[in-house]
């Protein structure tokens, strides 16, 4: 009898930490990713990862601080118990990243260094220079070689998932793949399937995200019938350089480390950054966020770049919208140290020392918070049943999501340096529940399957693929229409949205899918054809732009990344005490008037026509109770006092 | 304005930058369709915009898909994937030098050669298609070093050995390689290998050979210096002797004929000079301390 | 390139070892034999007796003796250094066209300079060693050693030949030092190499001034006096070993300095 096997789709943190996993389990693995895994999207991750540590427990900090600020940051929309496990497990995940060589930066003593990331006040993240993602993610791509090398896992590189293979019953049974040199279509039997894409940057054309970033893999297994949930919640970085090509990213940990944002009070000054005293410099942030300062969530930080660049006309440049981030004040020495790797990457492509200069940045899209929908059991506690094959499953049987693709662990905003954490803990966490899905499995080995099931699977790819070919020529080009897109959905779904602006948008993008039907290929050859392999993925990218928005659309509130200033709720005017008693009352009124109605995971199927379909689902608050996000709000304490009153009753 | 910077075009040229004199530039590829077919020169014309590297430019060359005679070509084929020099994935021949097309800013590369660029594929890596080539060999290499840590599971154990400042500051520019290919590409010493399948070999049979074949040939200065980064780390020196019978075995450290243009080109900076010499000393002492202990 | 696992041929699993016997082979003994030969030559600055004194001195460990030496300290490892140099040199592709820097020309030269040393050693052998002397070569001859080697070398081809092959040698050598210090583990950081590289510059330099001193040294014996210096030397040698009489200063009467 056929041995059993699992299917891990991507070669990112998340999908490398579960195939090691499975495979210490005993459990063999098949790993196709669309580039070498080495090369994955992880190691464009920079900042570092979090946990509590020994040094902030002794200032107050424990693992429910650092759930609370995770979902408070997140503004409550994430079940809480996945949390809760995820950040009791931190250290441990931050031990066994050291064991496995991890070139974490240390303290004088030896011990692992630390740095303060945004929407916390404790120094929880540790770091490896400015390259904290490339170094985890090379320590797991060792240790999976480690294991190829045994035998255990099998890698399939350059190669593309078409999608799952489902049987009569609804039970995935392995998987549909194309090799991106021979553009061979196989199938591979799996007796668990785990999705570990990453995020879907592509969808607005450039963002902080690299090529692979196309969500195509996510899309497939959504037409395939996986529910897709919060799509709306695209997190937009404060901080990146311009590019033609891509938006790169400027760490959140550039702020850690004490750089500050700021913009001249004269717009447009035109004199050299360094010359321009202290006095004519508006540190904004830190000015209207006293608490956090530079390190306020990335939503918030943000929304104050975008607003002080377009709504008070302080851009930098004239000709385009930019802050500084200005790291001039740090000692050289301490910069090549910590931040390295971001240093030389915008002296590299904008040919300035930003030891020297302060750096012109702006916001871009950088993260998707909502991903497949997936499950988990809950223990009695508030954490999760390890070793439940319930957990990160998908709706469909036998299929899995971890990593960015899936939606559980950052709500409506993601905190800096959780995601790796996220990625590495859910890769982790799903292997044990997985064995005992293969234990407790009593009808046969995908393996086993008939042959019939897969051989119709590989027909209908190859079928799709072929006439994708033959496409008459004329028509669209693929990669216009995908700057299109990128334009539409930058315009429309990022920091600030407009329900008459989402509609509009929903149209066209209706209409670009229409025309991306339409496509013509240049090159129609059956050998390393890249012009097809986009083609596709440009198509698979609409049903996941329609749903996020869609998403976008209905949800008529603000909430994390989703900024829709018609539904804002203001601070307060008053100065009168009980007047703003009053409006701190109504507000918290309306606060828990927006919650009932809103604090709802938005999950998304795709109907017959390749519509989205949204439904709501409750979310779990019971660990932490939601409670307003006041970051910077002017009237916070009134409301705070209000809440607090409130919550005490109760 | 704003939203030209997120997604659409690059706002239109400003008056104030590099480049005034060149609206567009000529980019000569050479290409090859499938290995063992023959190489040819294409010439396509790009229109110039602010901040372009090598990368945009192979985008409208893929997007227009007309070489500068107008005849439809099919698009150029490439690797990349991060943009941001850090995946390693998009090393080529720009302008006959390795690097990473990602980094290779359009202005720079006006500077030193106004008007036109010449892209090739890596020379010592079989050529998959145009610029895309077959670097398993590489990370081939990485297996037959043991470039890892070889702990016992993936279960709790406490917190991992002390390294002091220094040591850190030591190991973290050899973890920073991202096996780009670029000290391979530069390296006298590395020569190309290229096996075709015979008909009657499985594709398992075919990749086992190929990696006989790599596993025979030199490494490459990247996996000896990632020999050095885990024979120094404090658990992966446990199989340090295997690591290095791996470097005096066959296509070992032996074949390094201290050219050092591997350290000259790298684009991470890593010191793979004074990994290699480091590698040096210890497999001259491993040899001579295993041949006393016969 | 050909198939060759681990369990290879004899040379391909010991390739490690031959290298690194290769490279010991440089410096110990053909290197240092160099040294040495460069130094002894460089005495005929000081007078054609002291040089013909080394030369005495070398010989005087009898010609079977003298031939062992020969064989095992420097025809062997020359050879074996040569001939593994050769396959060394097939296996690597110079590409000092593309990549322009020190390190790389020295690479390649050092490649140059091999197989030039490789042809010059060849001919210098044949042109001065006595088991030549058949073949229409072996020029030089041991009691008559100023006089032979001046000579030898009077031809302003020989000359030139000898200049760059001496020059090759010593680029070959002082380089070889450096890429050894390296290769052993010597130095190790880029300080150190470029201290070494300044260490090696200088020992090549000096070894280079050496050769090329020596051979103007040649170029300057008055090849009568000396004919006349060695006859007077071989004839005391025989008076000495009681087989002839004792010699007398024919033309000049001087016995500048017998070295007795």
């Amino acid at each position: 009898m056929p041995k059993q096997r699992v299917m891990v789709i991507g070669g990112g943190l998340a999908g490398l930490a579960a195939t090691m996993k499975l495979a210490e389990l005993g459990i063999d693995v098949d790993l196709i990713s669309l580039t070498p895994v080495k090369r994955s999207h992880s190691v464009c991750a920079q900042g570092g990862i979090n946990s509590v540590n020994a040094r902030t427990r002794q200032l107050g900090d424990s693992e429910d601080l650092h759930l609370d600020d995770t979902v408070y940051g997140g503004d409550f929309l994430q079940h809480q118990p996945p949390v809760k496990e995820m950040v009791y497990w931190a250290p441990k995940i931050i031990d066994l990243m050291d064991r496995l060589g991890v070139t974490f930066n240390r303290t004088s003593e030896g011990h692992l260094d630390n740095r303060r990331f945004g929407g916390t006040l404790f120094k929880r993240t540790a770091f490896a220079g400015a390259t904290t993602g490339q170094q985890l993610l090379y320590a797991l791509d060792e240790q999976v070689r480690r294991w190829e090398a045994e035998g255990r896992v099998k890698k399939f590189e350059s190669w593309n998932y078409l999608g799952p293979i489902i049987d009569d019953a609804g039970i995935c049974r392995g998987v549909v793949a194309q090799d991106l040199i021979s553009m061979e279509i196989r199938t591979y039997p799996a007796d668990a399937v785990i999705i570990a894409t990453g995020g879907c940057g592509l969808l607005y054309g450039r963002s902080t995200m690299s090529l692979v970033c196309n969500g195509g893999a996510v899309s497939r297994t959504f037409q395939a019938g996986a529910k897709y949930a919060n799509a709306e919640f695209i997190q937009v970085h404060p901080t990146a350089i311009p590019g033609a090509d891509k938006l790169r990213l400027m760490s959140e940990s550039a702020r850690g480390e004490g750089g500050r944002v700021w913009v001249p009070r004269t717009p447009h000054d035109e004199r050299s950054p360094r010359e321009i005293p202290e006095s004519e410099r508006y540190y904004f942030l830190e000015e209207r966020y006293p608490e956090y300062g530079n390190l306020v969530p990335r939503d918030i930080a943000t929304r104050e770049i975008f607003n002080v660049c377009v709504h008070e006309g302080l851009s930098v440049d004239a000709d385009r919208q930019c802050v500084y981030l200005d790291l001039t004040h740090i000692p050289r020495e301490e910069l090549d140290r910590k931040l390295g790797g971001i240093l030389s990457i915008y002296e590299k492509f904008q040919g300035v020392d930003p030891r020297d200069e302060p750096m012109k940045i702006f916001p871009a899209v950088h993260y998707s918070m909502g991903g497949l929908w997936v499950d988990y059991e809950r223990t009695a506690d508030g954490g999760l049943n390890i070793g439940s094959p319930v957990n990160q499953a998908t709706n469909i049987p036998r299929l899995y999501a971890i990593g960015e693709c899936d939606y559980q662990y950052h709500g409506a905003n993601r905190l800096g340096a959780n995601s790796l954490l996220s990625c590495i803990f859910s890769g982790l966490m799903v292997a044990p529940g997985i064995e005992t899905l293969l234990e407790s499995s009593d009808d046969g080995t995908a393996a086993d399957q008939p042959s019939s099931l897969f051989e119709g699977a590989r027909r209908q790819r190859q079928q799709n693929f072929d006439a994708l070919l033959k496409r008459p020529g004329g028509g669209e080009n693929p990669y216009l229409l995908h700057q299109q897109l990128g334009e539409v959905m930058t315009r429309t779904a990022t920091v600030v949205r407009f329900n008459k602006d989402l509609e509009q948008a929903y149209a066209t993008v209706c209409d670009l899918e229409q025309r991306a039907a339409k496509c013509s290929l240049s090159d129609t050859g059956n050998w390393t054809n890249q012009n097809v392999v986009f083609t596709a993925a440009l198509i698979d990218m609409f049903p996941l732009a329609k749903t996020l928005l869609k998403g976008a659309l209905q949800r008529d509130e603000c909430r994390g990344a989703h900024y829709k200033p018609d539904f804002a709720m203001p601070g307060l005017e008053a100065t009168d005490p009980a007047e703003r008693r009053r409006q701190a009352e109504a507000w918290c009124d309306k606060f828990e008037e927006r919650n009932a109605k809103w604090l709802k995971s938005t999950v998304a199927v795709l109907d017959e026509d390749g519509e989205p379909q949204l439904a709501y689902e409750e979310v779990d608050t019971s660990l932490v109770p939601p409670r307003p996000r006041l970051y910077g709000l002017v009237g916070a304490e009134a409301i705070e006092e209000v809440w607090k009153e409130r919550v005490a009753v109760n | 304005m704003l939203f030209d910077y997120f997604g659409g075009q690059c706002p239109p040229y400003a008056m104030s930058d590099q480049h005034p004199e060149i609206d567009s530039f000529e980019v000569r590829v050479l290409r090859q369709d499938a290995p063992g077919e023959r190489s040819r020169w294409e010439r396509h014309r790009v229109t110039y915009e602010r901040d372009m590297n090598v990368i945009s430019a192979l985008q409208k060359i893929a997007a227009q898909a007309e070489t500068v005679d107008g005849q439809p070509v099919a698009p150029v084929c490439w690797d990349s994937n991060c943009l941001e020099e850090v995946c390693g994935a998009c090393t080529m021949l720009i302008n006959g030098r390795t690097r990473q097309a990602c980094t290779a800013l359009i202005d720079r590369l006006m500077e030193d050669c106004p008007g036109e660029i010449e892209l090739r594929p890596m020379s010592k890596f079989p050529v998959i298609r145009d610029l895309v080539v077959d670097r398993t060999r590489l990370f081939r290499a990485l297996t037959k070093v043991k470039a890892w840590v070889p702990v016992d599971g993936y279960l709790d154990r406490g917190q991992g050995p002390l390294r002091s400042m220094e040591e850190q500051q030591q190991s973290y520019p050899l973890s920073e390689c991202m096996s780009c290919g670029c000290c391979l590409e530069a390296c006298p010493q590395y020569t190309k290998i290229e096996s075709t399948q015979d008909e009657s070999e499985s594709d398992e049979d075919f990749s086992a050979r190929k990696s006989a074949t790599y596993d025979s040939a030199f490494v490459g200065a990247h996996a000896i210096s990632q020999a050095v980064l885990f024979n120094t780390n404090p658990i992966g020196k446990f199989i340090a002797g295997e690591r290095l019978d791996a470097l005096t075995g066959p296509g070992g450290i032996q074949m390094c004929g201290n050219a050092q243009n591997c350290v000259a080109v790298c684009p991470k900076e890593i010191p793979l000079t004074t990994s290699i010499a480091r590698a040096g000393r210890s497999t001259t002492l491993h040899v001579l301390k295993k041949w006393f202990d016969r | 390139m050909t198939d060759t696992g681990p369990q290879g041929s004899f040379l391909v699993r010991h390739d490690f070892l031959i290298r690194r016997l290769h490279s010991l082979s440089g410096l110990v003994p053909v290197g240092a034999y160099m040294v040495v030969h460069l130094l002894v030559n460089s005495s005929i600055l000081a007078s054609t007796t002291i040089f013909q004194d080394n030369v005495d001195r070398i010989h005087s460990v009898g010609p079977v003796a003298l031939q062992v030496i020969e064989w095992v300290f420097i025809f062997i490892p020359i050879l074996f250094h040569a001939v593994f140099g050769v396959v060394i040199i097939a296996g690597g592709v110079p590409n000092t066209g593309e990549y322009r820097y020190g390190s790389n020309i020295r690479y390649t030269l050092q490649r140059a300079t091999g197989i030039i040393a490789f042809f010059f050693i060849a001919w210098h052998l044949w042109h001065m060693h006595h088991y030549f002397a058949p073949l229409g070569g072996g020029n030089f001859q041991h009691q008559h050693a100023s006089s032979s080697a001046a000579i030898a070398l009077s031809s302003l081809p020989v000359k030139i030949g000898y200049a760059v092959g001496v020059l090759a040698c010593c680029f070959h050598l002082a380089n070889g030092l450096w890429t050894m210090g390296i290769t052993w583990g010597v130095w190790t950081s880029p300080r150190a190499q470029k201290h070494a590289t300044t260490v090696c510059a200088v020992f090549g330099i000096g070894l280079a001034c050496l050769g090329l001193s020596a051979m103007s040294g040649f170029g300057d014996v008055d090849i009568k006096a000396a004919e006349e210096m060695e006859r007077l030397r071989i004839q005391e040698k025989k008076y000495i070993e009681g087989k002839e009489e004792r010699p007398t200063n024919s033309r000049r009467g001087v016995d500048r300095d017998s070295g007795g």
